[in-house]
């Protein structure tokens, strides 16, 4: 197991070097490089000048990388042009509110989509799968900014349950008041999720059901609930686990729509800021931290998975 | 060659014989023709007329108008064509970049194997809205810009099946066969496997060509895609926002479309799938209860 | 839940009944495919009694397995049934759901094909094996455990208590298979189904889990269903037979009288068409055609359109026959069963021109060679060890000739086949093609050889692109090599066709349009094109149905004969070995251990492996069953990554000594010896050996 773990963070290692190259080299891809982005684009030479030598411009280009990773590491991602801000204290301020959508929108997801893809797996090509199979595709093909949109309309403008402007309140500090201001955003981003998790469940549900050893178990006289629940759930799980990571994973980054419809300060809101303001320390910071994230929760899902997986060798 | 074009019309007969199906190309066909022909059909997206602003859907504004009094409907019908017209060059852009990575990759393996999986990594590190957003924030905005972006985001997704369809077939006895034949690496790569993978490659254009239409109406939404005045959905979205209250028809029709189309989208690429798994193209062994491998 | 009533109801109609285990009457299953009812089973009677055991025979798609699953409605639901099927008196079918669960893993349990998939990969084993009787109320859970670990030292497997608690992946195909025998009878039943339960073994498994099975049986007294596509099974196992051809029994009856006086036409073609073990036969006596498909079945007999007895008989193509007494304790299914006349199968063996053949120079020599796979593990993929596939071995074919290479799965075989071919490098050892060593030539200096030497490989559904037309499959190779148009282009390919027996109208067709032992004929057809000088054969016949088998082993035959051909031909199925090779080497764990002339090999074999390969085939005559002693080896084989040292099948040899477990052995040298073998105690079986042998299975 320790080696295992050891191999696979060592397999990080290339991808997070790829990684950090491009997102470094973005500072040099966009026009005028770095320093127009100090300076402005029509700026004098002496102003240019000046600001290459004070941002170690004129090294060579193997020392500056060097130096912003050896920067990165020790927790400095330089400054917010914008704000003037440390770009991890402003990471830092919207991280715990895209952690905490992140987590109600797959409880949500979780709670939509498995008993759909159980009901729908256990009776295949009946009525009632067919209804929940085109739940699952309606919400994948219903864009989460657009279902935000109705949502809004339904809860804030027409009913007015809910506010339109979502606000971050920590859990722990007014669960109730967290819980009115999340819901909302939650709802879109679990929704379109609960369609992935429950196509990818229900498929693999329906594959284990046609598997071997299931005819095996009905040969035992063992009834249907311990068939589906004592043998195929634990097969189907096994890979249902990835998935959810890998969603959990994607939710950390990936609802910077949800984010900008419900004016919620989070991370994806704001890089949104961020590029519309061409403050590329603050873009380089988020994409950096978003990508350490995601590696980490797959480095945790792919541990779980080698620890319920059996089959697994893990010495 | 005569195969192909015999399966393929196999292919389409037996998907048309789904409902959903048919609904989904008839939608996307309709969709198109008002697309190609809006010009001819005299839809006018462009004129603006501030006293009829914000008006309801009627009769002679079905979808009603803008705030600036635009009409919505053509708007709509102009919008489909950067919607299609993006989502196809993405999906262009996206295969011949990726099919090749996937191809070198799996057939050759090893340290090229390695490397150019790395990469595909790294691109999958990041959801696809974020790199779509990260690559224009250093092309800039602009439809080319959209497309581009859309399109590396989807090189992973058609290197890495591309790749699994060369590695189940690399072993399989008929690639085996041609090399035992005298056949060249190229010869087995283009004439032998690609032919053979033609299949799950043209079900995931499909699949991108939704996944394409949503990310540019997403970046559109969030104002970094098309640039106005070219109508697109994301952008319609992201203007009938600000007037929920005055006009929600602004927002919720145009998104309607946008949902339809993404769902005939889906619709057509999960039959293909389940038409393709279902069929076993490659060796059929229906009741092969003979002695099994030794 | 009322399943102690259902369950007193049971046993209250179980008394009342003294007779058969199982009684079927009428039995007739179809599925909706297509949305047309294709009929699977046709009307079958059979009646199973305890303590025999009853074999179903017949070629892949006969319904052999739909019969068994509707024995307790396990069918799927797109089946449907009619007819009666009484188990230990309780009517199955229409029976309510609970009932039949109640009497799976109970009256009934079952065995099937693939142990590799039987069992729930995510599950301990010791928990799978006693579920069912916990379900059934008979055992305790917190029982469960103990009774596991008895169940499974019930059926051999070492270690019992140890093995309960892993998971399938830790056992091996023979372990696997006798947990799933534990299982089937923890509940002991009355009724065991068995469908195909060594097809997927090799041979020396198979021995040891059919000997578990019969053993437990034994103990039990219960019935035995137990289903087969090889006669040599059938012979070694069954009381009585039932052989079915299109979803219908044709002929049952006692194993004696199937095989001595078999009554029905099939079946006496079936027999005459099975390659033997025990006498080489010259030629094979084929079944012309291809079975029935359930969708497409002939009118009448199902069996007239390749009857030799019907041709010409209006009465066969119109009237179905039923299934009538035809001698005492058998019954036919033909019109005219009384007009057979009896055939002994010819037991002609084979001309060989051995001394004649030795003048001539060798085709291909292989010296030696060994191909070897490097092991990667640990935190930088460092190579830790190699598995040696093949670790030497040595032959060589002459024109004309064909030797055979034999070994169970995964003893290097393929990867032997391959390394000549150049598909795989050569770690040592040397092979030669008419005198020119092949080894480490690049892609280019071997394209010249590869014209003379070609493959023809195991499965005939994988080894066609399914893309290209029948014709372009054919024409392939020497397109390849340029020489397409110099060969004759499409009149060439014709040609290929009909030395094939395939009908040139069928050139355009894709391979998908083709049945397995067509698509086999083309692969070897495609090979052909190039005149070749060596076809290197790698279980050619391994996935066919015997029928179909003998048609492709006469073609090779044929073809060798005509184009003098020398074949490298290899397989795990001895009797086929019998039947075509003229010399024969065995390899166990990537070493060739012995080697020389057909006959030699099968009447006077000195190595230990060779004669427990030989002892553990089952031969298709019941009479001899009890009249050989059997070896049964013990264990599995061994991971050729860490082979054990001394001789490589020291752990599992009778004769194995100390020498034997620290010294690698050498050619032996006795003269007295008729063939060449790798051992330190080479010499033929000694009865008292065998004793031995049985007695060291306890520890199996
Ligand atoms: N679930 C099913 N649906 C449709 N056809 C089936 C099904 N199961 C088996 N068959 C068909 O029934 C025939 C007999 O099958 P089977 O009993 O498996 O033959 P055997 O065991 O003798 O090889 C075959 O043609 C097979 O394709
Ligand atoms: S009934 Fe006729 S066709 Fe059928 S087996 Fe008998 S003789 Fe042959
Ligand atoms: S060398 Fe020894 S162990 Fe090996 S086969 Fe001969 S007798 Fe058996
Ligand atoms: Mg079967």
């Amino acid at each position: 197991m320790i080696s295992y773990l050891i191999r696979r963070i060592l397999q990080l290692v290339p991808v997070l070097l790829v990684a950090s190259v491009a997102i470094w080299a973005m500072l040099y891809a966009v026009p005028g490089g770095p320093v127009a982005m100090i300076v402005g684009q029509d700026a004098s030479q002496e102003q240019i000048d000046a600001a290459t030598r004070e941002l170690g411009l004129d090294r060579p280009l193997i020392v500056q990388y060097a130096d912003w990773v050896g920067n990165a590491v020790s927790g400095d991602l330089g400054k917010s042009i914008f704000s003037k801000e440390p770009v991890v204290k402003l990471i830092g301020q919207r991280l715990p509110a895209t952690i905490q959508l992140a987590v109600f929108s797959l409880l949500i997801a979780l709670i939509i989509s498995i008993p759909i893809a159980i009901i729908s797996a256990l009776n295949p090509g009946t009525w009632i799968d067919r209804v929940l199979s085109s739940w699952s595709a309606l919400a994948l093909a219903v864009p989460t900014f657009w279902l935000g949109i109705l949502l809004v309309l339904l809860f804030a403008v027409e009913l007015r349950w809910l506010p339109s402007a979502s606000r971050y309140i920590p859990f722990w500090t007014a669960p109730l008041d967290a819980m009115r201001n999340t819901f909302l955003p939650a709802l879109t981003l679990g929704v379109y999720v609960s369609g992935i998790l429950a196509r990818f469940l229900r498929a693999s549900l329906v594959g284990e059901l046609r598997s071997d050893y299931v005819r095996t178990a009905r040969s035992k006289g063992l009834p249907e609930r311990q068939i589906v629940g004592g043998h195929i759930m634990r097969n189907a799980l096994i890979p249902f686990v990835t998935i959810v990571g890998l969603m959990l994973a994607n939710f950390l980054g990936g609802s910077v729509v949800t984010e900008v419809v419900f004016t919620y300060p989070g991370l994806g809101r704001l890089l949104v800021q961020a590029i519309s303001t061409r403050d590329y320390p603050l873009i380089q910071g988020i994409i950096l931290v978003i990508i350490v994230i995601f590696m980490l929760i797959n480095l945790a899902v792919d541990m779980l998975y080698a620890y319920i997986d059996p089959r697994i060798e893990h010495k | 060659m005569r195969k192909s074009f015999q399966s393929a019309a196999k292919t389409i007969r037996n998907l048309m014989s789904r409902k959903g199906v048919v609904f989904s190309v008839i939608f996307l066909g309709a969709l198109s023709f008002l697309a190609i022909f809006a010009d001819i059909l005299g839809f006018d997206y462009l004129t603006q007329n501030l006293i009829e602003s914000l008006q309801p859907p009627s009769a002679e504004y079905w979808f009603g108008t803008d705030e600036l009094g635009r009409d919505i409907l053509s708007r709509v019908v102009y919008g489909t064509r950067t919607s299609l017209v993006t989502s196809a060059g993405a999906v262009t852009i996206a295969a011949v970049l990726g099919v090749p990575i996937g191809l070198v990759a799996g057939f050759f393996g090893g340290w090229r194997d390695a490397v150019l999986m790395r990469v595909v990594d790294v691109m999958l590190a990041l959801p696809a809205i974020l790199f779509a957003m990260a690559l224009i924030a250093i092309l800039g905005k602009g439809q080319m810009a959209a497309m581009i972006a859309v399109g590396i985001t989807g090189i992973p997704s058609f290197a890495r099946i591309t790749r699994a369809q060369v590695l189940s077939l690399r072993n399989r006895d008929f690639v085996t066969a041609v090399e035992a034949f005298g056949g060249s690496a190229t010869y087995s790569m283009f004439r032998t496997i690609l032919p053979n993978s033609w299949s799950p490659i043209v079900v995931q254009a499909i699949v991108l060509a939704s996944v394409a239409i949503l990310l540019e109406a997403a970046l559109s939404f969030l104002g970094m895609g098309v640039a106005p005045p070219t109508p697109s959905w994301g952008e319609m979205l992201r203007t009938g926002k600000s007037y929920l209250y005055e006009a929600p028809y602004y927002a919720v029709l145009p998104g309607i479309i946008l949902t339809l189309t993404i769902l005939s989208f889906d619709t057509i690429g999960r039959a293909m799938t389940d038409f393709l798994e279902g069929r076993h193209e490659l060796g059929d062994h229906s009741s092969v209860d003979a002695e099994s491998e030794k | 839940m009322n399943s102690t009533g259902t369950n007193a109801l049971r046993h209250a109609v179980k008394k009342s009944n003294t007779d058969a285990v199982l009684s079927v009457r009428d039995l007739t299953v179809s599925f909706l495919t297509n949305g047309k009812q294709v009929p699977v089973v046709r009307g079958i009677d059979l009646d199973v009694f305890a303590n025999e055991v009853h074999c179903i025979v017949g070629e892949s798609g006969s319904g052999k397995s739909v019969t068994s699953l509707a024995v307790t409605g396990l069918l799927p639901v797109t089946a449907t049934v009619s007819g009666s099927v009484r188990l230990d008196g309780v009517e199955v079918i229409g029976a309510d759901e609970e009932v039949l669960r109640n009497m799976r893993g109970q009256d009934v349990g079952f065995i099937f094909q693939d142990p590799a998939t039987t069992l729930n990969p995510v599950m301990r084993v010791g928990r799978q094996i006693t579920e069912g009787q916990v379900v059934h109320g008979q055992l305790k859970a917190s029982a469960a455990s103990d009774r596991a670990a008895e169940l499974m030292a019930e059926v051999d497997i070492a270690d019992p208590k140890g093995r309960v608690t892993q998971y399938p992946h830790q056992f091996s195909g023979g372990m696997r298979q006798r947990a799933v025998i534990a299982m089937a009878m923890s509940g002991r039943p009355n009724l065991i189904v068995a469908d195909e339960p060594t097809t997927a073994l090799d041979v020396t498994v198979q021995a040891q889990v059919l000997s578990v099975l019969l053993q437990r049986q034994k103990a039990l007294g219960s019935a035995i269903i137990l289903i087969t596509h090889d006669l040599g099974v059938v012979a070694e196992v069954a009381d009585r037979v039932s052989v079915m051809y299109g979803g219908s029994i044709v002929e049952t009856g006692t194993v004696q009288d199937i095989f001595d006086r078999p009554c029905h036409p099939y079946t006496a073609a079936l027999l005459r068409s099975v390659p033997r073990i025990d006498a080489g036969d010259d030629r094979l006596k084929t079944i012309p055609g291809q079975p029935p498909t359930p969708a497409e079945l002939p009118s009448g007999c199902v069996f007239h359109p390749r009857c030799a007895l019907g041709a010409g008989k209006t009465r066969c193509q119109t009237e179905r026959p039923q299934l009538r007494a035809f001698a005492s304790g058998q019954m036919t299914a033909c019109h005219f069963a009384e007009e057979m006349k009896p055939d002994r199968p010819s037991t002609t063996a084979r001309a060989i021109a051995q001394a004649e053949r030795a003048e001539v120079k060798p085709l291909l020599e292989v010296d030696n060679i060994k191909v070897h796979f490097p092991v990667k593990k640990g935190i930088l993929r460092r190579t830790v060890g190699w598995v040696r596939a093949v670790d030497g071995v040595r032959l060589s074919v002459r024109p004309g000739e064909t030797v055979s290479l034999v070994g169970e799965s995964g003893c290097g075989k393929t990867t032997f086949a391959r390394a000549i071919m150049g598909l795989l490098d050569v770690n040592e050892g040397d092979v030669r093609f008419d005198g020119r060593s092949i080894v480490g030539l690049s892609r280019k200096a071997m394209r010249p050889v590869r014209r003379q030497m070609q493959y023809v490989f195991q499965d005939p559904y994988s080894s066609l692109n399914p893309v290209l037309s029948a014709a372009d499959i054919v024409a392939e190779p020497m397109r390849l090599h340029g020489l397409f148009e110099e060969m004759g282009s499409d009149k060439r390919i014709a040609e290929l066709f009909e030395m094939v027996g395939l009908s040139p109208s069928m050139m355009g067709k894709y391979p998908s349009e083709f049945s397995g032992g067509q698509k086999q004929r083309l692969g070897i057809a495609r090979t052909l094109g190039l005149k070749p000088k060596l076809l290197i054969l790698d279980e050619p016949v391994a996935a066919l149905d015997v029928s179909i088998q003998a048609q492709i082993l006469n073609l090779l035959q044929d073809l060798q004969r005509e184009l003098d051909l020398g074949f490298l031909f290899i397989s795990h199925n001895l009797s086929v070995v019998r039947h075509i090779s003229d010399r024969v080497a065995v390899m166990y764990l990537g070493k060739m251990v012995e080697e020389g002339a057909c006959n030699e090999i099968y009447e006077n074999a000195a190595h230990p492996y060779t004669l427990s390969l030989l002892s553990a085939a089952p031969i298709s005559n019941p009479g001899m069953r009890n009249q050989r002693a059997r070896i049964i080896l013990r264990g599995d084989i061994p991971n050729p990554a860490s082979p054990p040292s001394g001789c490589r099948f020291h752990p599992r040899c009778f004769r194995a000594t100390d020498i034997c477990r620290s010294q690698v052995p050498e050619l032996a040298t006795q003269s007295s010896l008729k063939t060449t073998s790798i051992c330190h105690h080479a010499g033929p079986l000694d009865p008292k050996e065998i004793a031995l042998a049985s007695q060291a299975e306890g520890g199996i």
